[in-house]
């Protein structure tokens, strides 16, 4: 009995360590597209291996920086115009975050990374534009629903009229 | 722009991945427009301010537009 409660006291400070995290980063332009998955892979088990729950994330997108980005790795400074953006959303206790960081910052792959402090809820406000697409698909269906609809009162319609004239 | 866009749109947390919302409070060098012509409720563009700052940080948007 001791120990359930234990474990319950454990597991409810574990869920106020916890916090929502998201890591933005963008990963070497030299990287090819095959080994794009295996990098984006790795990724995702450095945060599980720091005891991280993966809540949603986005695969890397090779994109033109706004501006120029330099980064020294092994003594040649490199100039990257170009970079895959990617990011993910989990849950990681607060110490836990610190020790990702580190391990993010050593890491070679990445021209820059960004840990932010964010909401499990979804937060891109454009995939509302992007909807519009979804938007339509149902409207094809109620259209397709409306013409059966129709069919039927065609039906009913003419039915009634028959009536009618026989009267 | 009178109105807060955020409130008006439903908008709670401010991301800065969602580029193209951050890029109409832009000025035309790149600058980050004051609320006085943002609009924007004093709250919302302390948020949106750092949004713009974390998405330059990652190349998503320019320091300066030359």
């Amino acid at each position: 009995m001791q120990d359930t409660e234990v474990e319950k006291k454990n597991n409810m400070l574990e869920g106020t360590d916890s916090r929502v995290y998201e890591l933005g980063y963008l990963l070497v332009p030299s990287i090819s597209e095959e080994n794009l998955p295996v990098n984006y892979g790795n990724i995702k088990e450095l945060i599980s291996s720091f005891g991280g729950e993966v809540i949603s994330d986005e695969m890397p997108k090779m994109l033109t920086l706004a501006y120029p980005m330099q980064k020294v790795i092994s003594n040649i400074r490199h100039k990257f115009k170009t970079a895959y953006f990617g990011w993910t959303k989990f849950m990681m206790s607060t110490e836990k975050v610190l020790e990702l960081k580190k391990n993010l910052d050593l890491d070679s792959n990445f021209v820059r990374s960004l840990i932010l402090k964010t909401v499990k809820e979804n937060t891109i406000a454009t995939k509302k534009f992007m909807r519009g697409e979804s938007y339509k698909r149902p409207t094809v269906k109620r259209s397709t629903e409306n013409e059966t609809a129709v069919v039927i009162n065609k039906e009913e319609i003419d039915k009634e009229i028959d009536a009618m004239v026989a009267v | 722009m009178k109105q807060d866009y955020f409130s008006a749109n439903n908008i709670k947390f401010i991301d800065y991945k969602d580029v193209e919302i951050l890029k109409r409070f832009l000025g035309p060098t790149g600058r980050i427009l004051s609320h006085k012509r943002t609009g924007v409720t004093a709250k919302n563009q302390r948020a949106l301010t750092s949004a713009i700052k974390h998405a330059r940080f990652l190349g998503l948007l320019p320091f300066v537009v030359k």
